[in-house]
């Protein structure tokens, strides 16, 4: 018996069908994973876009309006170089104006020079021009390029704005610096959310911004590519970048369109993409559901059917260890339910076979045993009793034989049986088993064959109640007469062989047939005749039952009768002695039989009168 | 072994029955009623074989028309050996109206039955055998039995 090895069945199960969904699961999270990220950055690309594209079109609106709010002022001091009391009165209403101030080329010194100014609170302007006296070259040579610019050097509310005016004359330029404080804005800018909002120009200084942010380069937060194409005309777009810390940020940025000012947007990846985490730690706690759910099923399924394969393992065991009685028991109707049922059916079917075999083998043996005693019912196979001598061949089909033959002495007569039992085989033998009992108490009375049927007749009719019948052939020989009487229950005639000078021929054999009878066991009641043939010195009788014309060859073809009469002749043509005469028969049928099977029980004798030998 | 055949038909009170094929412990005569008819003619031309267990069914079969005349017609080789050696294989109201006779010759191995008829070849209790019988080449062709032995039943 093979033992279990490996992983059991169930397991299997269990591993296959959490395996499967798993992974069937994670490939298609991966793909939900992929496509949602997708999605989601392109829609915080698109709100943080607009969000830009807003700030960035109110800011425009916001420094148009005051440049058109402030041009009176600028052709006022165009006009007069000077700013009048219409300036004045414009200046006082526009609260988010500090100051404005004017400066006029110096050809001679070829540097602006402050010409005029107004300003909320006094001596402001001085100051702050004192502290961007290092800078302000700078920006007239930034102005020369753009004719605008927009900066916050002190890095609060205040925008400065440059806005370079050419005059009717040659040469004649002049710049307006308009200090305006939009603290709204800035106030936007600093609002703490997901999302960072910069007003930057396009060096990346940053103007407005988050709390501290101001005035410092934004590249330095952000590598942003965009900001390298300084000759793109690009008025909108996004990007993503990764910082100095590996943090991957969503950025999108608008042009102002007022000098070269772009409102930034920055939103870090991962938390603009925290509802894929949500859904990722969702679906993994929906996954780990699922698979405690499958493992349960898998476990209760496969529990139903690895049982019934542990029933039939455990069964098998049993078997292999000679147990046939085990029976699994049928629960299911299923393949394993059939393999079940089989199984018992297997099981049946060797027990039954087992206990055949076993009945099979005591019967072999108790017709091995049958076959002994049945031997010892046949006489040797070469005698000499007074001027007989006697040979004779006996050959059962099966274990046991329907044939029997037999001689004994009774006074000074010498008896010849012979007889065939219908059939052959056990049944066909226990009734020469009784003919043979029978002969036993007859040889013991004085009597004729003809009384010695009837007994024997009365005998097997009361033994097999008309079933098995049994053709008979019996002689006696009387060594004071020579004479040889005989009677015959339907039995094969013998040949009586009479001694010659010549050569045996067919027509020399004299079948002794001149009385004949029912055979034993037809009717309880059956009277047999019987006659008398003189057997001379050297004359020869061949007794025989009729299985010998039935022997067949390997090819199944049958001597035939023709065969064997012209055997009998060829075996007897010089008159040999007794033994001879069988040797030679048994030879001769031997050679057409070669080791084919026996149809039929074969039986003969020869008696030879050697009375003058 | 060929199977057990047989065809029975009657007219009036003659019945006629044909048989063939092998008669032995599997030929089933309980079918094959013979009662009530006052002539049965067997024609046994088709008969192969018959073995001891077929001899006791054949003898208890004919024992069931005791009345009736019988006539064994065609009988082949087989037949006649069983008449010879069974006592009661013929019924004592049976009669055989004709018979094979199996004839041969050695050298040219050729084979023949011939049809042995009551009033012609065979009578009561005689044999005439026809003066000669050759086989289909001419040669002169010998019986292939022993006489004393196959013609036993005519001279009984």
């Amino acid at each position: 018996m093979v033992k279990k090895s490996g992983i059991s069945i169930r397991y299997k199960i269990l591993l296959l069908l959490t395996i499967i969904p798993l992974l069937t699961l994670s490939i298609y999270l991966f793909l939900a994973i992929q496509i949602f990220e997708s999605d989601k950055v392109a829609y915080v690309f698109d709100s943080s876009s607009n969000v830009s594209g807003a700030m960035a079109s109110q800011i425009k609106a916001q420094l148009n309006s005051l440049l058109n709010e402030t041009k009176p002022i600028f052709q006022d001091f165009l006009t007069n170089n000077e700013f009048t009391a219409q300036t004045n009165l414009i200046f006082t209403n526009d609260f988010s104006l500090e100051a404005v101030v004017a400066f006029r080329f110096n050809l001679n010194a070829k540097k602006f020079e402050k010409a005029a100014f107004v300003e909320k609170t006094a001596r402001s302007v001085d100051g702050i021009l004192l502290g961007l006296e290092k800078t302000l070259p700078q920006y007239f040579a930034e102005l020369e390029q753009t004719g605008r610019i927009v900066k916050s050097p002190y890095h609060d509310d205040r925008l400065f704005i440059f806005e370079k005016v050419k005059g009717e004359k040659e040469g004649q330029t002049t710049v307006f610096l308009l200090i305006a404080r939009l603290s709204e804005v800035a106030e936007m800018f600093r609002a703490q959310s997901s999302q960072r909002l910069y007003l930057i120009s396009q060096d990346g200084t940053i103007l407005f911004g988050p709390e501290g942010t101001a005035g410092a380069q934004i590249q330095a937060s952000f590598p942003l590519r965009f900001l390298e194409r300084k000759d793109t005309k690009v008025a909108q777009g996004a990007e993503t970048v990764r910082d100095s810390q590996s943090v991957d940020w969503l950025v999108s940025y608008s042009r102002a369109g007022f000098g070269d000012l772009m409102v930034v947007s920055t939103v870090e990846k991962k938390k603009a993409l925290g509802a894929v985490e949500i859904l990722i730690r969702k679906s993994l706690i929906f996954f780990g559901i699922l698979l405690a759910v499958t493992a349960i099923i898998s476990l209760l399924a496969s529990s139903s059917l690895t049982g019934a394969l542990t029933a039939l393992f455990h069964a098998t065991k049993k078997v292999s260890e000679g147990d046939f009685n085990i029976r699994v028991k049928v629960t299911s109707s299923d393949e394993v339910g059939a393999l079940a049922e089989n199984f018992n059916l297997m099981a049946e079917e060797v027990s039954r076979l087992l206990d055949e075999t076993a009945q099979k083998a005591r019967m072999e043996s108790e017709l091995q045993t049958a076959k002994t005693v049945q031997e010892t019912l046949f006489p040797e196979t070469e005698a000499k009793i007074g001027s007989l001598s006697i040979a004779g061949f006996y050959e059962p089909a099966s274990e046991c034989g329907g044939d029997w033959w037999h001689y004994c002495q009774v006074g000074r007569k010498i008896f010849l049986w012979i007889g065939d039992a219908t059939g052959h085989g056990a049944p066909a033998a226990l009734i020469t088993s009784a003919a043979k009992s029978a002969s036993t108490i007859i040889e013991r009375l004085n009597i004729t064959p003809a009384q010695a049927l009837e007994l024997l007749n009365r005998s097997i009719y009361d033994v097999s109640k008309g079933r098995i019948m049994m053709t008979f052939f019996l002689a006696a020989y009387d060594q004071d007469t020579a004479e040889l009487t005989y009677a015959n229950a339907s039995h094969e005639a013998p040949f009586l062989i009479k001694k010659s000078s010549d050569p045996l021929k067919k027509k020399d054999l004299i079948p002794l047939n001149e009385v004949n009878n029912p055979r034993l066991g037809q009717g309880r009641e059956t009277k047999y005749i019987q006659t008398t043939v003189h057997l001379a010195p050297e004359d020869m009788v061949f007794f025989y039952t009729d299985g010998i014309p039935d022997v067949q060859n390997i090819a199944k073809e049958s001597w035939g009768e023709r065969e064997f009469i012209k055997a009998i002749v060829a075996a007897n043509k010089d008159y040999p002695t007794a033994n001879v005469s069988v040797a030679r028969l048994v030879q001769m049928m031997q050679d057409h039989r070669q080791g084919g099977a026996l149809i039929d029980d074969i039986t003969f004798f020869v008696v030879k009168n050697d009375l003058n030998v | 072994m060929a199977k057990f055949d047989v065809k029975m038909s009657k007219s009036g009170e003659k019945l006629n029955v044909v048989l063939a094929g092998s008669v032995d412990e599997d030929a089933d005569f309980t079918q094959l009623s013979l009662a009530g008819a006052g002539q049965i003619e067997l024609e046994m031309t088709g008969l192969k074989s018959i073995n001891s267990c077929g001899i006791r069914e054949w003898i208890k079969w004919m024992s069931t028309a005791p009345a009736a005349s019988i006539t064994f017609n065609k009988c082949p080789k087989v037949i006649v050996d069983q008449i010879n050696m069974v006592d009661g294989f013929l019924p004592a109201n049976a009669k055989v109206m004709s018979f094979y006779v199996p004839y041969y010759n050695e050298e040219a191995g050729s084979e023949k039955s011939v049809l042995f008829r009551l009033g012609t070849e065979f009578t009561e209790n005689t044999v005439s055998p026809p003066q000669s019988v050759v086989d289909d080449s001419g040669n002169a062709m010998e019986m292939d039995v022993i006489e004393s032995k196959y013609f036993k039943f005519i001279k009984k």
